[in-house]
């Protein structure tokens, strides 16, 4: 009987510390925040004054917030559907390959194991305007065939793209280096789902007269991906939304050139850490958290239909 | 199902494809592999190369390997002979020795390691309660992790940045783990994995007399093996390779640097940007997590795949 008052006892240690720590790291901060994005606070400040909803009045209405918006959406709008299709085209060829396949798996998923920040570096360097290998290369192009294609003649005449720089290149520079990191991690999610389609299935269509390799694809590969597919779309937004690591190592004051790379986690860090804005940073948080939640269960209940569906 | 058998050997017979469209798909995803691998050819050139043949971009893949002088070293007071470096010697004891990269990737280790053996501490027990126990609120606690599940934790920085700083622990090994102890997604993992060890090991387990806490550690943990691995490679993969967390709670102390924010600081030096140890630095930060990944692929995709399931 001892025995069993014990046993009683024990899922109360067990999940005891759990559940603590879910309250005072994950639970309470969201409170903090909210509490915070009300107020002018600042670390070590004295006045701590409620301001009401004034916070997100300036997120939505002022020219720099407009900006960030503008920069993250832009990101996440080139990254998601490029990385996703990359990511599934890849895994469909590799696929395709078999064993053949597996050196390109390997190699497409290494920049997702190497540390965003150094390769970022690189990237950095490849793609200096004059010392890069990438203007560089390009330049090789002048005097040649190429120099017909509008693109390089401009090149040779003046300068090639200055890249990370140019305010008109520099997010999509940033999203292109997004895309390199992500789309293996895709590609291995969309792996993972083609081998989890029955050959049947392609028997069965087959029968039913879809010959060629397209026909195939629309009437099973694409369908039974469909779970797949809506777990890499979000996955891949809420992971772009949290770009953060390459903007801060390129820019590391203000967000790159006329603040067109400002995205949302970098404005969190520059208002709440750098300049101790917590109030407005701590809006920011309220504003991102709320599009990663709906996110991820408008993700929930889509896979879940789906899966009835199938 | 019978369909399908009926019409499985007509379609192996039509498995034979072109060999021109096993070349195209090669083809592509070598291009492909080429894009991939160019940062990473980029990084290990540079950190072979001296500084005249970088800024120059001469002498190939290595670098000529000719002895130069090192500027710095005169201006120091060094004699010309005693300033006659090889490149690779160069980049790379630079690399260790202008920065502290030993302590550095030891904090990395220190790091990485507590977060994980803390994050099994407190999640393999409530995983099994949760999988295993019968008590009031069980459901509760698991409808609070599959909510946590919502919340990414860099989102939340801002305020658990404020929280620690009130606490007096920014710029401490404490603030660098606090937020990770707690998983939700290995409790979740781990639940899942547990619901699948059949309750005969553990009812006999208990006949053997055996507390509930050596069930959790000694029968549990053995078969959870697999899943552990599993977990433990996203988790140190995340953490090693984090930096927006690093940046925002270690702002001076360079003892406490990981090795992100050492590579970071290089970057930001004030005698221009010295390529070559920098590239060398960032070498040595990738590698571990890259051999790693190359000896054991398959462990390392089902682990970082995880991540996606955040």
């Amino acid at each position: 009987m001892t025995r069993q008052a014990a046993r009683g006892h024990a899922h109360l240690w067990f999940v005891g510390p759990a559940l603590f720590l879910m309250f005072a790291i994950l639970l309470l901060p969201i409170a903090v925040a909210a509490g915070l994005s009300v107020t002018d606070y600042g670390l070590g400040n004295l006045s701590n004054e409620f301001v009401g909803l004034q916070n997100y009045e300036r997120i939505f209405t002022r020219s720099t917030y407009e900006k960030m918006f503008g920069a993250t959406f832009r990101y996440v709008g080139v990254v998601v559907p490029v990385s996703v299709a990359l990511g599934l085209g890849a895994a469909l060829l590799i696929h395709s390959l078999g064993r053949m396949g597996d050196l390109y798996k390997t190699i497409y998923f290494l920049p997702v194991m190497a540390a965003l920040i150094a390769m970022a570096i690189v990237w950095e360097f490849a793609l200096h305007p004059t010392i890069g290998y990438v203007n560089r290369g390009l330049e090789l192009s002048c005097g040649t065939v190429l120099e017909r294609l509008s693109f390089f003649a401009e090149g040779c005449d003046r300068t090639f793209p200055l890249w990370l720089t140019d305010r008109d290149t520099a997010i999509w520079t940033v999203a292109f280096i997004g895309v390199w990191q992500g789309f293996g991690f895709n590609m291995v999610l969309y792996l993972a789902g083609l081998t989890g389609i029955p050959r049947e299935l392609y028997h069965a269509a087959e029968m039913d007269g879809a010959r060629s390799a397209w026909e195939r694809f629309r009437l099973v590969t694409w369908p039974m991906l469909g779970p797949t597919t809506v777990f890499v779309v979000t996955i891949s937004i809420i992971r772009s939304f949290q770009v953060f690591d390459m903007v801060e190592a390129f820019y590391p004051q203000g967000g790159g050139p006329s603040k067109s790379v400002y995205v949302m986690m970098f404005a969190i860090y520059e208002k709440g850490v750098q300049q101790n804005l917590m109030g407005i940073g701590a809006a920011i948080t309220v504003v991102f958290l709320g599009f990663v939640m709906v996110l991820t269960l408008l993700q929930r209940r889509l896979i879940e239909r789906r899966t009835h569906y199938v | 199902m019978s369909d399908a058998a009926i019409a499985a050997p007509r379609v192996e017979s039509q498995g034979y494809r072109f060999p021109v469209s096993e070349t195209i798909k090669h083809a592509v995803l070598i291009i492909g592999a080429l894009i991939v691998l160019f940062p990473f050819y980029v990084m290990i050139s540079l950190s072979l190369k001296s500084p005249p043949e970088i800024l120059q971009n001469i002498g190939g893949f290595f670098g000529s390997q000719e002895t130069f002088i090192d500027d710095a070293c005169l201006i120091v007071g060094g004699t010309e002979e005693e300033c006659l470096k090889n490149p690779v010697v160069y980049n790379y004891t630079t690399a260790f020795e202008k920065a502290p990269l030993v302590r550095y990737m030891l904090n990395g280790v220190i790091v990485t390691a507590s977060i994980f053996l803390i994050q099994v501490l407190i999640a393999l027990p409530c995983a099994y309660a949760l999988a295993k126990l019968r008590f009031w609120g069980r459901e509760a606690v698991f409808g609070m992790v599959l909510f946590c599940l919502l919340i990414p934790v860099h989102a939340i920085a801002l305020p658990l940045y404020v929280m620690l700083a009130k606490l007096g622990l920014t710029n401490t090994y404490a603030a660098l783990v606090i937020p990770w102890t707690i998983s939700v997604f290995g409790i979740f993992l781990m639940r899942q994995f547990f619901m699948t060890v059949p309750d005969d090991l553990i009812d006999a387990a208990r006949m053997d007399g055996m507390s509930e806490y050596a069930i959790v550690w000694r029968v549990m943990l053995p078969t959870a093996i697999p899943a552990l691995t599993a977990f433990a490679i996203f988790s140190v993969v995340a953490h090693w390779n984090d930096y927006f967390w690093p940046r925002i709670v270690i702002t001076g102390d360079r003892t406490l640097f990981t090795p992100p924010l050492g590579l970071r600081e290089f970057k930001g030096d004030a005698d221009g940007d010295n390529y070559g140890p920098m590239m060398a630095t960032a070498v040595v930060i990738v590698t571990p997590l890259v051999v790693a990944f190359l000896l054991a692929q398959r462990r390392f995709v089902e682990g970082i795949t995880l991540t996606g399931m955040k």
